[in-house]
């Protein structure tokens, strides 16, 4: 098990600036069902429908949900509304 | 401006600053003597949005992924037009009436400018990692939705 923590952008940050996952792997999709499991556990289930569109970055890469991360911090995108 | 980034390369210069972005002065920026053409697009803050009365927005950024595709964004319209270009966008509070994105281009005929112009404001709203908070003139605050950048 490993702790991931999830930087907040955009809407995300109704969540605070960052939060942690327990993940038992670091795919990019366990860390997204752990968000979306954290979601719930906030009693923010409409952010989950913006989970579904949004997108992680690590540093300045952005991750498909296959990829395994090699640090413990992964930023949390939304849509982006720049303009 | 208060440029907290800026990134140039021979043909383009991109940045992010805190607050508005200056208008006055862009087009010096993109000056060439072989250019008889310079275009300019700025997005101004505007007081309603979907019916709703508005007196700022909040512009958040990540800002090593926004100048990464700031800068890719400069390079992919510079390869398709042959133009001067720059682009600089806010981040933080920016008032009714201020700018949050500024977008100039240079070239020796009109079309190329305009077109470089016209696609650069078109690509950054979906290309570039920057979110917008709406404040209304309550102080209610709303994020605005947007563009995915999943493409799985």
């Amino acid at each position: 098990m490993i702790t991931v923590s999830v930087q907040c952008l955009g809407i995300f940050r109704e969540l605070g600036d960052h939060f942690d996952v327990d993940v038992e792997s670091g795919s990019v999709l366990a860390i997204r069902e752990a968000v979306s499991a954290h979601l719930i556990k906030q009693n923010r289930p409409d952010l989950d429908n913006v989970l579904r569109r949004s997108i992680f970055a690590e540093g300045d890469e952005l991750l498909k949900d296959h990829i395994v991360i090699e640090s413990s911090t992964v930023s949390l995108l939304p849509p982006v509304a720049g303009g | 401006m208060d440029l907290f980034c800026e990134i140039t390369e021979d043909r383009w210069t991109c940045g992010l600053t805190d607050g508005p972005c200056q208008m006055a002065g862009l087009d010096l920026l993109v000056t060439d003597p072989a250019h008889g053409a310079v275009a300019q697009f700025f997005g101004v803050v505007r007081n309603h949005n979907e019916g709703l009365a508005a007196a700022a927005v909040d512009y958040d950024v990540h800002p090593e992924l926004a100048s990464k595709a700031l800068a890719e964004l400069c390079r992919d319209i510079c390869a398709e037009y042959p133009v001067r270009l720059v682009i600089f966008h806010s981040r933080g509070l920016v008032q009714v009436g201020e700018a949050s994105v500024v977008i100039a281009a240079s070239s020796a005929h009109r079309k190329d400018a305009l077109g470089a112009v016209s696609d650069a404001i078109d690509q950054l709203k979906v290309r570039v990692p920057i979110w917008k908070k709406e404040i209304g003139l309550d102080h209610e605050q709303r994020w605005l939705d947007g563009h995915s950048l999943r493409k799985d």
